[in-house]
């Protein structure tokens, strides 16, 4: 009954919170990377995007992720308008 | 000739040798001739979840140093006349034995019998290369959580760079707490793992008191952890399954529920 309050209040249940951990642990784990290494990485891919095209640096996404076995490694950015 | 499965989990504790037992002693009440293997030498249990243990003379390592006859290692049930085990040795250690000898000892169980079910322990290391050495399938065990989850897809990777299709149990599920928002359901797993599912065998208060005595539960109730795993024997064995009975009170109850039955 608490936890259904607390879940309400929140919006996430531990359930989900729980699925959203699994998916990210397994991504790292399938892949061999771990998440500090993961961070370490998007700095330098950010480095070297920033060398071609303007970009925010710090605002670079990296993101991996697990769907039936599969395991997709996704880096974003957002490219910052020339100043004509 | 007979059919090798593995029961493994990775995480220690989730039910691996309970389900081994009832699997075992299901698959041996629809009639197929069943050896239970011990594969956890150093660590044994199987005896004791069977209520066998007071009748070890021989054991796997013996067996497979020549020390006696396979058969004569093996103990029958005295419930059941199609029913085995083998048991492990408890003083040797893991590497006692190697993949190679268990794969010939599980190849020759497999010319006398229906099926032989490996108990595999708790680990990736030695004892797991051992334990799946012989196996033909496997069945991975994973209760609602996320750390044995994590393991279970450690397990099926390396079983899948061995060959062996998996399958998996979930184990203990409360239908109260997946309802409740506390707790992963069947389905969840599923999605996770990206496995084919046998069942998901519901938390039952009944299959603790009959480990406790030494009786796999499909012996002794029909308990729904029993019928369960009276179900997923069926579908091992490759017999129809029928759908689900839902009758008009378990409805009600779910609808309350009450029902302890999985969501």
């Amino acid at each position: 009954m608490w936890n259904g309050i607390k879940n309400l209040l929140s919006g996430k249940s531990t359930r989900d919170v729980a699925k959203g951990r699994l998916h990210l642990v397994l991504a790292h784990d399938r892949s061999g990377l771990e998440g500090g290494r993961l961070q370490e990485m998007r700095a330098e891919i950010a480095a070297v995007i920033a060398k071609y095209v303007p970009i925010d640096a710090s605002a670079v996404e990296i993101q991996i992720e697990t769907r039936s076995r599969q395991t997709q490694l996704t880096v974003s950015s957002a490219i910052q308008p020339r100043n004509v | 000739m007979g059919r090798a499965i593995v029961i493994t989990s990775g995480k220690g504790g989730v039910g691996k040798t309970t389900t081994t037992a009832n699997l075992g002693a299901a698959l041996a009440q629809l009639g197929h001739s069943v050896v239970l293997v011990d594969a956890d030498i150093g660590l044994r249990n199987l005896d004791v979840v069977m209520g066998l243990e007071n009748r070890i003379v021989y054991h796997v390592v013996d067996a497979i140093r020549g020390k006696c006859s396979l058969q004569k290692a093996l103990i029958k049930d005295r419930r059941m006349d199609n029913l085995w085990l083998l048991p492990a040795s408890q003083t040797d250690d893991k590497d006692a034995v190697t993949p190679d000898e268990m794969r010939s000892l599980i190849f020759e169980l497999k010319t006398t019998h229906d099926f032989v079910l490996i108990d595999c322990p708790a680990g990736i290391e030695q004892g797991f290369k051992n334990a799946i050495a012989g196996a033909d399938e496997a069945v991975v065990v994973a209760t609602p959580e996320v750390s044995s989850i994590r393991d279970a897809d450690r397990v099926v990777g390396l079983l899948a760079a061995a060959d062996i299709p998996s399958r998996l149990i979930v184990n203990r599920i409360s239908a109260h707490l997946v309802k409740r928002g506390d707790m992963l359901s069947q389905s969840d797993v599923i999605e996770i793992l990206a496995l084919e599912m046998l069942g998901a065998i519901p938390l039952d208060d009944q299959v603790i008191a009959t480990t406790n005595k030494g009786v796999p539960a499909v012996l002794e109730n029909k308990c729904l952890a029993a019928k369960e795993f009276i179900r997923i024997a069926k579908k091992l064995a490759g017999h129809e399954v029928e759908a689900e009975q839902i009758g008009f009170f378990t409805r009600i109850g779910r609808a309350l529920g009450l029902s302890a039955t999985p969501a």
